[in-house]
């Protein structure tokens, strides 16, 4: 595949890695709650396949103040 | 001064506890630093994706650095606004409904020391991940498009800050008033969203509206100097904020007085 060589991935790892630091951060909170608004499958499903918009999601919404 | 530091410190350690310390500033960073790298490798992007004739010539201008800056700074203006209402939606409603302001301001604590420690870390939060997603999207602006010195970013930013403070403050306000959190966002996204129509109906002869700011943002950065008109734009900001916040403590005031004697 062209697209692999004509990406500069040096400069776009910082990103990637942003990103995946959000997932984490989501995850972990998610492993360590008892409970959430919503089913926690649910949640989990969001965290890993919406990018972005489901760790926001899971931190504004899902996630239950105690 | 010491109880609002008390205050304060409670709120910020309140936002570290509930992860918004992590996610608000590595979102700003993603939406700033997303738009120069996707601008770049669109043509990219579009010939791996296919769809195009062979042998057609694609060409796709590449903005200049103050225009790359500039998406950047649109990304924030429709999706952080998002963020900002989503953050500080529930700030006053939230500890209204579960009690805990009731447990606060039974002690002898100021409603102007309670409203503008509030106010102080959302501002501390935004202004923090808003410099670092403008630093994100300078370097790939930089790496992709070209050169900007230090001082047009910090002179973007020092705007910008301003224009994001205003939706904070219009958020504490509408806090302060409603009761339901999602219509607290509701509010200020709608409240934001006139204030750009209107601004952009009325523009020349509104030229020191808020929401003007990030136009003049783009003329600094192509002039090299601060043009006049965004002086006023930040005057009047910084007015309307003021305002917005005595408006915010008197309202919070009489309800919650109100409710008192009930």
């Amino acid at each position: 595949m062209a697209i692999f060589n004509d990406i500069n991935w040096a400069a776009i790892a910082p990103l990637l890695v942003i990103q995946g630091l959000l997932i984490l951060i989501a995850l972990i909170d998610w492993l360590k709650g008892k409970s959430t608004n919503g089913p926690r499958s649910m949640w989990l499903i969001f965290i890993i396949f919406l990018s972005m918009i489901g760790p926001i999601l899971y931190f504004v919404i899902g996630r239950r103040q105690e | 001064m010491q109880q609002w530091i008390i205050l304060f410190r409670k709120e910020i350690q309140e936002n570290i506890r509930n992860f918004k310390w992590m996610w608000v500033p590595l979102v700003f960073i993603l939406l700033a630093a997303m738009e120069p790298v996707t601008t770049y490798y669109m043509p990219t992007i579009l010939k791996a994706a296919g769809g195009l004739p062979e042998g057609a010539v694609f060409e796709m201008p590449m903005p200049n650095p103050a225009e790359a800056i500039m998406m950047s700074l649109a990304q924030l203006s429709s999706l952080g606004v998002l963020v900002i209402a989503l953050i500080s939606m529930g700030t006053i409603a939230g500890e209204r409904k579960s009690g805990v302001s009731e447990l606060i301001l039974v002690k002898p604590v100021s409603y102007f020391n309670y409203i503008t420690a509030k106010w102080a870390s959302y501002i501390l939060l935004l202004l923090t991940s808003l410099l670092l997603a403008l630093l994100a999207s300078w370097y790939y602006v930089t790496l992709f498009f070209g050169s900007l010195t230090i001082t047009h970013i910090l002179g973007a930013f020092l705007f910008y800050g301003l224009w994001l403070s205003l939706i904070v403050t219009i958020s504490i306000f509408y806090n302060a008033w409603i009761s339901s959190q999602g219509a607290i966002a509701a509010a200020t996204i709608g409240t934001v969203i006139l204030i750009s129509t209107v601004t952009s109906v009325f523009g020349t002869k509104l030229s020191w509206s808020p929401a003007n700011i990030s136009g003049h943002i783009h003329e600094m950065l192509i002039t090299n100097a601060v043009p006049s008109a965004l002086y006023g734009a930040a005057g009047l900001t910084i007015l309307c904020i003021i305002c917005l916040l005595i408006g915010t403590i008197f309202i919070f005031q009489t309800k919650y007085a109100s409710r008192k004697s009930e």
